[in-house]
């Protein structure tokens, strides 16, 4: 919850893309719609994990994704009372604070569920934004990696007594067994694909059955052609920020999270994503960067800590630290475009959900951070040991060893968590920061800062 | 020493110390392999039918030391453990290791035991979602390819006949540890909850058919004890590693007696036994499934299967007049389901009480008051005859 000792950086030193105020509208209004969903006549799934927004779209529903809904409550400091109400339920405070933040709305919803005709639960209390999320109709889950992530909906499933419809989705995590597993390729990451592409055939099933409609395949294949649209300047986008000084960083693109992993496929998606990438590139005309005096480039590693956006962007760019890159924005949402069919994407799909960051052995997770590393000429990484998040955590003391291993690249830890505040320690972070930041300089001063340097060619490990 | 008594002691041993018995059983295999198998589900029966030997990997109850730079502290006690096991060599002992469960940590520790030690580490991920009209397929399928990675792995096929034999070996192995386990829910307090859980661990370590001779010899001396006045528990949690041994005496010392559990070196290890009037390995494939159904696990999705009915139910045939909770810190598929079982014992009126087990620096004494509080608390509850 919330209780956390904070210093306030400094003067402001940021300079955020004036787009992601536009995407804040488009989420807000996206929410908006979802309060009132029910009374404009759609049915409601609830889900968690991959973004299966086109597939409601085009069954006509209308969706919550659970994690969007807990980051909107911690990113907006009301994730209180969803927690508090976990917490009299029985949930234990070092539980993913995702999923008891959702679970929490969960139980306001079942124990408020006084208004049949609208389903939405407080209306007499608008003000708590928990309490605002309308029941759902059905549930779908499409977690890939994290158990908890499945797990999480077999509970609201049963918070709701059991009487409501659940489809689970399975992913075959990506170990790498064989001899030719590898990033994209090989006969694990083939069959994985056309298992999750089955399921998500059996999943429109489902949705028919639930909707009493039959499946909408154009719409489908429209909705993903402005997806993949968005998903390609999004990339184009990411790309520019390679240039130095870094014409924005991880922190817008951090911003523009919702709107490409949950906000329906239309034209306006497409539009918002080109007016980043716009602007990015009047930035990168123009020499200006995403922080005043860039002195340093760092990757971030980590699950987002919602409560902190906003603070942490400033802790970092007080410091002349840019942060470029990270797992949660290169490696996560619609990375891999060309994988999409337009005319048939359900494969595509299905492959970008075994490709959420929490889906891949360590020895792909190593291959992906040690190539931004390298693309992005990062100076350090900063891991964020996302306290209720182990399927981030996991692999990050092995990526931290590999960084400093082979591409000579520093690292620090500091504790925080997705959805609780009272996890982080900002003196913590501050000090550690401070010590790579110094260690950078004198390294650089010494000439021997980062081994491989900029543009080190970082090829799959044989 | 009676045979019983020095049958007892070797369970007793080879639990404790699974190194000193995979010492001798190399030794005594000269060439043969062990396989270190990580819980929950991994199918023993069929590493053993390739004439290996299949090994569950136990917390091994030292301290984190040099693991502590490779998994972070927020990760359950086990996998902590398992990490350190890995960073300090201690995995030396296994030729390869084998998992097929879908438990995050695991897997997390699992990764970093592929990391930092020579020995490989094959993941075959059994579907956790058990209500999906395709699951039964794919067990079928992850089971194949453990019969032909084993194969790849011992370098010999492996026939239906010797499938069909090792199942044998296991199903008479757990049918014994079983009745061992009914006789104590139906009154019998012969055997003390450490006793019980060395007589698992002992058979997740030991070749079964050794095992099976060493637990007949070690119950074959007719002895009976019935239930005393303490007020009788159901254990319940730890799914996937044993609780710590003092935190079991500590129990049984404060006013209770454990009369059953569901724990993973308890109950849930030997719920079920492979059909032997099928084809073997698809019986191998409904063994994993029918196991959630016959003790629900939280770390399975299976929208029918309820730990908590289970629970309910498991203290009305035993007699339990409360419920111990063990959730290991940060373990969150308890987590998550714990208050699904708060409910539903509240409503079942049976009193209960949570214990978060961590692996090292157990309060003994915090727990003991606790538990003395429970106890109490049912004292209360029992009928007053005048
Ligand atoms: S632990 Fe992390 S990956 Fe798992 S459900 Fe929670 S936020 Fe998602
Ligand atoms: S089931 Fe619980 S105790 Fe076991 S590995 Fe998973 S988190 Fe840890």
């Amino acid at each position: 919850m919330t209780t956390t000792t904070t210093t306030t950086p400094a003067r402001d030193q940021t300079n955020r893309l004036t787009m992601t105020r536009t995407g804040s509208k488009m989420i807000a209004d996206y929410w908006e719609d979802l309060f009132v969903a029910r009374e404009n006549g759609k049915k409601i799934v609830w889900y968690n994990g991959g973004a299966l927004n086109p597939m409601f779209q085009a069954a006509g529903l209308a969706w919550c994704h659970g994690e969007a809904f807990a980051a909107r409550l911690a990113a907006q400091q009301l994730e209180g009372p969803a927690q508090l109400a976990g917490a009299e339920y029985g949930y234990n405070s070092e539980l993913c604070s995702y999923s008891r933040t959702h679970l929490g709305c969960a139980v306001l919803t079942v124990q408020g569920s006084d208004d049949p005709q609208t389903g939405v639960v407080g209306l007499h209390d608008r003000v708590d934004l928990a309490s605002k999320l309308p029941s759902p109709d059905f549930f779908v889950n499409n977690y890939a990696g994290c158990s908890t992530g499945q797990q999480w909906d077999e509970v609201s499933f049963r918070i709701f007594g059991k009487d409501l419809p659940i489809f689970n989705i399975s992913h075959p995590f990506l170990w790498g067994n064989k001899p030719d597993a590898g990033y994209l390729r090989g006969e694990e990451w083939d069959s994985a694909s056309q298992y999750v592409r089955g399921q998500l055939v059996e999943l429109i099933d489902f949705m028919e059955t639930q909707t009493g409609e039959p499946f909408d395949y154009d719409k489908l294949n429209e909705s993903m052609t402005y997806i993949k649209r968005a998903a390609e300047l999004r990339q184009e986008g990411l790309e520019l920020c390679k240039a130095k000084p870094a014409p924005a960083t991880f922190w817008d693109w951090i911003a523009c999270i919702a709107p490409i992993n949950f906000l329906p496929g239309d034209q306006a998606l497409v539009d918002y994503f080109q007016g980043v990438k716009d602007e990015i590139q009047h930035r990168v005309d123009n020499g200006i960067s995403g922080i005043e005096n860039e002195k340093y480039r760092l990757y971030f590693d980590g699950i987002m800590n919602w409560n902190k956006l906003g603070f942490l962007s400033r802790r970092f760019a007080e410091h002349g630290a840019a942060v470029l890159a990270g797992r949660y924005i290169q490696n996560a949402f619609w990375q891999e475009p060309q994988l999409i069919d337009t005319s048939d994407p359900l494969l595509g799909m299905a492959q970008h959900y075994l490709l959420c960051p929490t889906n891949h052995g360590s020895k792909t997770l190593d291959y992906l951070t040690l190539k931004d590393t390298a693309d992005y000429d990062i100076d350090g990484l900063v891991f964020h040991a996302t306290r209720t998040c182990r399927a981030f955590t996991g692999p990050q003391r092995l990526l931290a060893k590999s960084a400093r291993d082979n591409l000579g690249v520093p690292s620090i830890f500091f504790e925080g968590d997705v959805a609780d505040a009272s996890f982080y320690k900002d003196e913590i972070l501050e000090s550690r920061l401070v010590a790579m930041l110094e260690a950078i300089d004198v390294a650089r001063e010494r000439g021997d800062h980062k081994v491989a340097g900029s543009g080190a060619e970082v090829a799959w490990p044989s | 020493m009676s045979e019983a008594l020095e049958a007892q002691q070797r369970l007793q041993a080879v639990a404790r110390d699974p190194r000193a018995y995979l010492e001798q059983w190399r030794q005594a295999h000269p060439g043969g392999k062990v396989i270190g198998a990580l819980p929950m589900n991994f199918p023993r029966e069929i590493a053993y039918a390739a004439g290996v030997l299949p090994v569950i990997v136990q917390d091994d109850q030292k301290p984190v030391t040099e693991g502590r730079a490779l998994l972070a502290e927020f990760y359950c006690g086990y996998t902590r453990n398992l990490a350190d096991q890995a960073a300090t060599g201690r995995f030396d002992m296994y030729d390869a290791l084998f998992m097929a469960d879908h438990c995050i940590q695991l897997i997390g520790s699992a990764d970093i035991v592929r990391a930092v030690t020579p020995q490989p580490v094959f993941f075959g991920m059994l579907i956790s979602s058990l209500s999906d009209s395709w699951a039964g397929a794919k067990i079928a399928e992850m089971m194949g390819e453990f019969r032909s990675e084993l194969e790849r792995f011992s370098g010999r096929t492996i026939e239906d006949h010797e499938l069909r034999a090792s199942i044998v070996a296991y199903n008479k192995d757990r049918q014994l540890l079983r009745r061992i386990f009914d006789d104590r829910s139906a009154g019998s307090a012969v055997h003390s909850p450490t006793q019980l859980q060395d007589y698992v661990v002992s058979s997740m370590v030991m070749d079964p058919v050794e095992h099976h001779r060493l637990l007949e010899a070690a119950v074959s001396e007719p002895a009976s004890r019935d239930r005393d006045a303490r007020v009788r528990v159901h254990l319940s949690g730890h799914l996937c590693h044993a609780p710590r041994r003092e935190l079991l005496e500590v129990i049984e010392d404060s006013g209770a007696l454990v009369v059953d559990d569901d724990l993973y070196t308890g109950r849930r290890y030997l719920s079920t036994d492979v059909d032997e009037s099928l084809d073997p390995l698809d019986a191998i494939g409904k063994w994993y499934a029918q196991r959630n159904v016959n003790i629900p696990c939280p770390t399975r999705v299976q929208h029918d299967a309820d730990w908590d009915e289970y629970l309910v139910e498991a203290t009305r045939s035993s007699g339990a007049e409360a419920v111990i909770h063990l959730m290991p810190k940060f373990c969150e598929p308890h987590m998550l389901f714990y208050p699904e079982l708060r409910k539903s014992l509240e409503a079942a009126g049976i009193p209960q009480l949570l214990i978060e087990t961590e692996h090292e620096g157990i309060p003994l004494e915090a727990f003991r008051t606790r538990v003395e509080a429970l106890v109490e608390l049912t004292l209360r509850k029992r009928p007053v005859h005048v």
